[in-house]
């Protein structure tokens, strides 16, 4: 079972059809970019997601059960969520206390994951003192209190230095190393591209794309796969044996578009035809980005 | 629950605004107590009401109480709150539970605090004093109202978000409204959260707080009737914010 499955959710603000029909998955030990332009649905899917906005239709769960009705919902999910908020005139510290409390976390976890941000100087001065950047890693902190299985973070670098969003990046391939699922939505694009395994594309509320970066970079107009054989001629009747369609490119060369490295890979496989390359070649995230999105702004 | 309300409590003493309420509320009592214990004369029958009467914690908790669920919006804290607690009617039933003990506590150091200067500034002064065990019935009901008016607090701010809306509110009702209530409907008045019931449930006589037209109730049916009220309010408080989108 996913960590989690959102399944054919909705919810209208009004005229507005914020999130339609979505559907996707994200497993354990993956960081999952949630992309969209501005105003797709992904904050509202997250939120929905974690109980607080009502869907119209379908569900959202982890690990089959909903935010809700999870036994102890901050050991199990953290999430931050964009503009996360503090009362200004309280101290990190005391912000965190607040909530280890209400989760039934130790005390002592409190000074922890404010070591664990870097904001163990600063945990006794208000919040109100704090730059941007000292909230989002306040939030973050927030959210590891209950060291979570799965971590759900909305634009996390928002406010981060670029050393800050380097930490970032690191916290969230540790977070899966160690089998944790973390879904993150995030508009800048490159970092997604560095950070992440698997994508979900949304816009207008709707899906337009899932799966693996590859599958999708790959599967995406312009992209597919680069594949060279001592043999050319025999790659080429593998290939269309399996029905890839493909053109000649240089030093022999042939480009899969639309194919994944594991559809030609096996293709020659059952040809038995041996490759000196099979590389996945597709556009930027960017390009890939705009084109399902449909040059949305972002 | 427990952990809640801990957690609710935590929130209560770490910021500026509660000990900035609390002490208003501390240095205002001692303030009534020491003018009305200084000035004049004092019969064995009218001291209890006229200087031990001067615990003032009630109003500010309901402040205190309003601020601190209207401040969970403005400060939108609600939604960590939630991520933290997601059944939303245990989150309401704790705050609710938190400020009804904050009012106690809150009322329970002014009365004692009240009740020590009282008796040493009447007994400076050979003024006649009240016999102890009224006193500390007089601290109880005291209590009982200042728990009371905190979880209603908690009520009217869960039903208006918007804090300064809810603050004038319940001043208005409770120097405006309950007034001209005990002049034109007294009958209505009796039942007043903010105005008949705390007063009646602290033993004071309608004539002393201007309202001698209405009939306050006994204190154990006053304390029903505001039960009442308060449920009333936490069922709609707790319905509006199950339904409500914390966008």
């Amino acid at each position: 079972m996913a960590a989690i499955e959102i399944n054919g959710i909705s919810k209208r603000f009004g005229s507005v059809q914020a999130v339609s029909d979505l559907s996707f998955e994200v497993g354990s030990g993956r960081v999952t970019g949630f992309l969209g332009p501005n105003g797709a649905g992904k904050s509202t899917t997250l939120r929905m997601l974690l109980g607080l906005v009502h869907a119209d239709g379908g569900t959202a769960t982890f690990g089959g059960r909903r935010f809700e009705d999870l036994p102890h919902p901050s050991a199990e999910v953290g999430a931050v969520l964009e503009d996360a908020s503090f009362h200004p005139g309280r101290s990190g510290r005391n912000h965190l206390r607040i909530l280890a409390a209400a989760g039934g976390h130790p005390a002592s976890r409190v000074d922890e994951v404010l070591q664990l941000v870097g904001l163990g100087d600063a945990g006794n001065r208000r919040v109100k003192g704090y730059s941007m950047g000292m909230r989002q890693r306040l939030a973050i902190a927030a959210a590891l209190l209950g060291d979570p299985e799965v971590l759900i973070l909305d634009e996390p670098a928002n406010g981060l230095d670029p050393p800050g969003i380097r930490w970032m990046r690191d916290l969230l391939r540790s977070e899966a190393g160690r089998g944790r699922a973390v879904l993150v939505s995030s508009h800048l694009l490159s970092e997604v591209s560095q950070s992440v395994d698997d994508i979900v594309v949304i816009s207008h509320g709707e899906l337009r794309a899932s799966g693996s970066l590859d599958q999708v970079l790959g599967q995406a107009q312009g992209g597919g796969t680069r594949v060279r054989a001592e043999d050319g001629e025999a790659l080429a009747a593998a290939l269309e044996a399996a029905g890839i369609e493909f053109t000649r490119g240089d030093g022999g060369a042939l480009l899969a578009g639309g194919a994944t490295p594991e559809a030609v890979g096996a293709a020659a496989n059952e040809h038995r035809v041996a490759l000196s390359e099979l590389v996945s070649v597709g556009r930027s995230l960017e390009d890939v980005f705009f084109e399902l999105t449909a040059g949305e702004r972002e | 629950m427990k952990r809640l309300l801990r957690s609710e409590l935590i929130k209560l003493r770490t910021t500026r605004t509660f000990y900035a309420l609390a002490g208003v509320a501390i240095g205002l009592s001692l303030l009534l107590t020491v003018l009305t214990a200084s000035i004049g004369t004092n019969t064995k029958a009218d001291v209890l009401d006229n200087v031990f009467q001067n615990d003032v914690s009630t109003l500010f908790i309901m402040i205190l109480a309003i601020v601190g669920i209207t401040g969970e919006w403005r400060h939108r804290t609600i939604t960590s709150s939630l991520l933290a607690a997601p059944d939303r009617v245990r989150f309401l039933g704790a705050k609710t539970l938190a400020f009804a003990a904050a009012g106690a506590l809150l009322s329970l150091a002014i009365s004692i605090a009240v009740a020590i200067v009282a008796y040493a500034i009447l007994g400076s002064r050979d003024q006649p004093t009240p016999p102890l065990g009224d006193v500390i019935e007089l601290m109880g009901r005291n209590v009982g109202v200042a728990a009371l008016l905190g979880a209603f607090g908690v009520g009217v701010g869960s039903l208006l978000r918007n804090q300064a809306v809810a603050i004038v509110g319940i001043l208005i009702l409770g120097f405006v409204v309950d007034s001209l209530l005990g002049a034109f409907a007294p009958g209505v008045e009796t039942f007043s959260p903010t105005g008949a019931l705390p007063n009646a449930i602290q033993g004071i006589d309608p004539g002393d707080v201007g309202m001698s037209e209405v009939d306050f109730l006994a204190a154990i049916p006053a304390v029903g009737a505001m039960l009442v009220w308060i449920g009333a309010l936490f069922g709609l408080g707790a319905a509006l914010l199950v339904k409500r989108d914390v966008e």
